[in-house]
């Protein structure tokens, strides 16, 4: 069986994008028991799309247990479309036959959650996003998994493999990649795409954005001025003239 | 003539509320799109088994035309029952001898139960697969420009993938419309909520939109007018690959909610700012300084099982209205203001002056969450005698 769980670089830190880790982690816990309980053989792929510093990401995929890792390397732009996103893992996940791709529900900067269906739709496979649960698969044909609606809900899915699943926050906890395994990882190849060698016509964006602007404000939103005792105090007066201790 | 679309929300065969803010959107959408162009007709679709009440329902209170798509593959039977949830790891479980608790609402395959139902409605189930079919379908018939979808976890399933079937742009999570010379702008929320991306789709396509809930206000009553209505058969027409590759089996519920958070005068609520879980403590020892307060949670807290699901609030949490609600390290997710907007007044306490829960606060303490408590603290221990939580 073959796993490929996408990931991405965010913030000014350049972590993996905590979603991610969350859908890395449930593809190393069903390697895992894929391999234990059923004697399955199992790779474990991770794929990035982003500029060359985002092997980073790769090399501690491959501390949490990654086998092996994908890069395809862009320039840094400030916007990228999802569908773009979406097009160049595309590119990279059809060139072995994954019976499973995870990624995390969205990533926690542009916050869109589009990748994953997209990537879906692109590579004619079904997608189940928001999964919160996963079983192990017991034949090759098929997955079960839950996904997380709102107010409470949960559906429960049966899945034709190959599929592509979001992994919501909450399914799991994520292990810290291992010291031993992130020295190995040093000596680990990470294969490169180059962006004009997957696509010779650039990828048309079909969207633009055109800035960005504070929220507004829903309510009034007083700054209590002062030393931290008199921020106490005056908080502590709100409370009594609102009759709310 | 153009059309906007607009996808009713249906689960278990009732229509959700998001809708009417769909319809509302799509009335802004109609009134800044450029005047040369003809006036375009907003178009409800409304996906189910049985769509024809739905419809009617939707186009006497809209006074839209509807197009009910029946689909009968979205049909499920009733079925209750209780289920125990089998966790992973399950022995740490058991020890702490809390196992959440699913009632079982609707199965497929399963026999109706005796007697009667109850409560329960006929579940009219969703499949992102037969959504995405359908809707190509009648998109590539109608044509239209714009299509309007709720920003839940039933829309944003389905939306990404629509997009790519029809070759339109998609913009998810809208939170404002605009316009300029140059057309429409949406905004959507980046960044932790901290900042709104202003997006414009690029010309000569449709585009898809996922609205968020509790944006546009819902504008609907009895019309006049009924709009008018149509029904269309529309098998699910798997394109190539035999059956259905997702399969419904069933929906859960949870069982238990926190009635402690929705009763509370006062919520204290923690989020990811206050780094550590032994902190929690802390939290609860603020709370207990008022007479009647319960310890709230955003998602994160409980993702990481720091606290238990019954302190979250949020949409995917617990809804509360309280008349105080503090946020202490809360940045403000959009997940979690939804869950929290209701209160009278909201305080919110965090070291980032950047945070946007400011933005949705009556009072603002731009301080670390401990150190102020600590100083809160000791003033009300001093300002009331019989004050002491130790």
């Amino acid at each position: 069986m073959k796993i490929l769980v996408c990931i991405k670089q965010v913030g000014d830190d350049g972590e993996t994008n905590r979603f991610d880790v969350h859908a890395l982690e449930e593809a190393l816990d069903l390697k895992d028991q894929l391999q234990t309980q059923l004697s399955k053989s199992v790779v474990l792929d991770v794929v990035t799309v982003g500029p060359p510093g985002a092997c980073k990401i790769i090399r501690r995929a491959f501390g949490m247990g990654a086998d092996r890792g994908f890069h395809c390397v862009t320039e840094k732009p400030d916007f990228v479309s999802s569908f773009v996103t979406a097009t160049r893992l595309a590119a990279v996940a059809q060139k072995e036959p994954y019976d499973l791709i995870l990624t995390g529900i969205m990533s926690a900067d542009m916050m869109a959650g589009q990748t994953g269906p997209m990537l879906a739709k692109i590579l004619g496979l079904p997608c189940a996003t928001s999964v919160i649960k996963t079983s192990v698969p017991s034949s090759d044909m098929t997955i079960e998994v839950e996904r997380e609606l709102d107010n409470g809900l949960r559906d429960c899915l049966t899945i034709t493999m190959p599929a592509v699943l979001t992994i919501q926050a909450g399914i799991n906890t994520p292990r810290y990649p291992k010291l031993s395994s992130m020295l190995a990882a040093g000596q680990k190849k990470i294969e490169t795409f180059k962006e004009l060698d997957l696509f010779p016509e650039p990828i048309q964006a079909r969207e633009i954005s055109i800035g960005t602007e504070y929220p507004k404000k829903t309510r009034s939103g007083r700054v209590l001025e002062g030393s931290l005792s008199d921020k106490a105090a005056e908080f502590l007066a709100f409370l009594k003239e609102k009759d709310l201790l | 003539m153009k059309q906007i679309f607009v996808i009713a929300e249906i689960f278990a065969n009732q229509i959700r509320p998001v809708t009417w803010e769909l319809v509302a959107a799509a009335r802004v959408i109609e009134k800044n799109l450029p005047s040369q162009q003809s006036s375009p007709a907003i178009h409800v679709i409304v996906p189910a088994d049985h769509p024809l009440p739905l419809a009617e329902t939707i186009a006497q209170r809209t006074g839209m035309d509807v197009i009910g798509l029946q689909i009968p593959e979205l049909k499920t039977e009733p079925f209750a029952k209780t289920i125990e949830e089998p966790q992973k790891g399950t022995k740490k479980h058991k020890e702490k001898g809390r196992k959440a608790r699913w009632d079982c609402m609707w199965e497929r395959g399963a026999p109706a139960p005796h007697g009667d139902s109850g409560s329960l409605a006929r579940g009219s189930a969703y499949s992102g697969e037969i959504y995405i079919s359908c809707i190509e379908q009648l998109a590539e018939e109608l044509n239209p420009s714009h299509i309007l979808i709720a920003h839940t976890p039933q829309g944003q399933d389905f939306a990404p993938g629509l997009a790519v079937g029809i070759n339109a742009a998609s913009v998810p999570a809208v939170n404002g419309i605009r316009t300029d010379e140059e057309g429409l702008i949406y905004s959507r929320p980046v960044f932790d909520n901290s900042r709104n991306l202003l997006v414009r789709p690029t010309q000569h396509r449709p585009v898809v939109l996922t609205v968020m809930p509790g944006i546009f206000k819902a504008a609907v009553g009895e019309e006049q007018k009924s709009g008018r209505l149509e029904i269309r058969d529309l098998p699910h027409q798997p394109a190539g690959y035999g059956d259905q590759r997702i399969r419904h089996r069933r929906t859960l519920k949870r069982s238990c909610e926190n009635q402690a958070l929705k009763e509370a005068k006062v919520i204290v609520a923690a989020g990811r700012g206050i780094k550590e879980k032994e902190n929690l403590k802390e939290i609860f020892e603020f709370a207990q300084s008022f007479s009647s307060a319960a310890v709230g949670a955003s998602r994160p807290l409980i993702d990481m099982k720091w606290i238990e699901y019954q302190h979250q609030v949020g949409i995917t949490g617990a809804t509360v209205s309280p008349r105080l609600y503090i946020a202490c390290g809360i940045s403000g997710s959009s997940q979690h203001l939804a869950g929290m907007k209701k209160a009278e007044f909201v305080v919110a306490i965090n070291k980032n002056p950047e945070a946007p829960i400011f933005l949705h606060a009556d009072l603002c303490i731009i301080e670390d969450v401990f150190e102020f408590i600590d100083v809160f603290l000791t003033k009300r221990g001093k300002s009331n005698g019989f004050y002491d939580f130790k």
